[in-house]
């Protein structure tokens, strides 16, 4: 088994962190998009590409409710991208302990 | 995503460089453990507190009763030190909570608020049920005394621990455990001792919670 087996979308620093970081919260809560930038670090322009990739992938859902400066935006992980996120561990173990 | 700032491609294709394994699992582990340690309200500190506020609270209900013969129950200044420690330790709960779940929303959030208006209703049961006990003629000692520091301690210990199980939290559900088993034998030390009783036993099974939250949080960043 090869680097490549580990899937591409989540083997990247940043989106490694989104998705683990929305994997803490319990199934059916979501996060703000303030919150998860304090969390992780990022700036906001970087953080919402990779939520752009993720979420067309189908591992997030995003959510916006309000207008204007009060708007919010919330995102969690989809059922898709709790699997994925499984496969990439179970992966990257199998990857390690061939090492 | 409906949010308008500009996006940094420059820096988002710099981050697109793969990661060798061994840094992918060290940076999983982290960002998990960090995640969970940020999003969780409970902390060594916030038990440690709550150790000093069951010994103050109990102390002082204890200072006020333990010259009564007969028993007549805490005096108002003795309350009034139990709800001024209480109202202190919600309100440190309550910012902590506040605090680790900013930016949360979903299922959560209503279990929590039905979680607590069932620990509320609980409560009110146990007050109601304190004055039927007087109303048909129960002792001051049983009332003022052995019932209300018991029945409240085992209601308290009962939802922590229906809530632990839930979330599969051996730690919350081995205190929860602990708080009903002072409880019910503090109603053994009488009237005057079950508050000593009560107010000791916490502060120091609390003490032990407190002393294996740090253990494990220390344990945890050293694997990481």
């Amino acid at each position: 088994m090869t680097v490549d087996a580990l899937d591409p979308l989540i083997h990247v620093p940043a989106r490694l962190q989104i998705v683990a970081t929305l994997a803490a919260l319990p199934d059916g809560d979501a996060l703000s998009f303030t919150r998860l930038q304090d969390m992780i670090g990022l700036t906001p322009g970087n953080l919402i590409t990779h939520l752009r990739k993720l979420e067309d992938a189908d591992y997030l859902t995003s959510e916006k409710t309000g207008n204007g400066p009060a708007s919010r935006t919330s995102v969690a992980l989809t059922n898709h991208g709790r699997a994925a996120l499984d496969t990439y561990t179970e992966t990257l173990r199998s990857l390690l302990n061939g090492l | 995503m409906n949010e308008t700032f500009d996006s940094d491609t420059t820096e988002t294709d710099k981050d697109e460089r793969g990661l060798d394994p061994r840094d992918a699992a060290r940076l999983l582990v982290q960002t998990q453990r960090r995640a969970q340690r940020e999003l969780d309200f409970r902390s060594p500190w916030l038990s440690l507190l709550a150790a000093a506020a069951a010994l103050v609270a109990f102390g002082a209900v204890w200072l006020s009763v333990r010259a009564q013969h007969p028993y007549k129950g805490p005096t108002v200044v003795g309350l009034l030190g139990l709800y001024a420690v209480v109202a202190i330790r919600i309100a440190t709960v309550v910012y902590a909570h506040r605090r680790a779940t900013a930016g949360v929303s979903g299922r959560s959030v209503s279990q929590r608020r039905a979680e607590g208006a069932t620990l509320g209703v609980a409560l009110v049961a146990v007050y109601v049920l304190m004055g039927a006990l007087a109303n048909n003629g129960a002792s001051d000692a049983v009332v003022y005394g052995v019932y209300v520091g018991t029945a409240t301690l085992i209601v308290l210990g009962t939802f922590w621990a229906a809530r632990s199980a839930l979330r599969e939290d051996s730690m919350g559900l081995g205190l929860s455990i602990a708080i009903m088993l002072i409880a019910a034998g503090s109603a053994f030390a009488g009237p005057r001792g079950v508050w000593l009783s009560d107010g000791v036993g916490l502060c120091v099974v609390l003490l032990g919670y407190s002393a294996a939250q740090t253990w494990l949080l220390r344990a945890s960043r050293t694997d990481a």
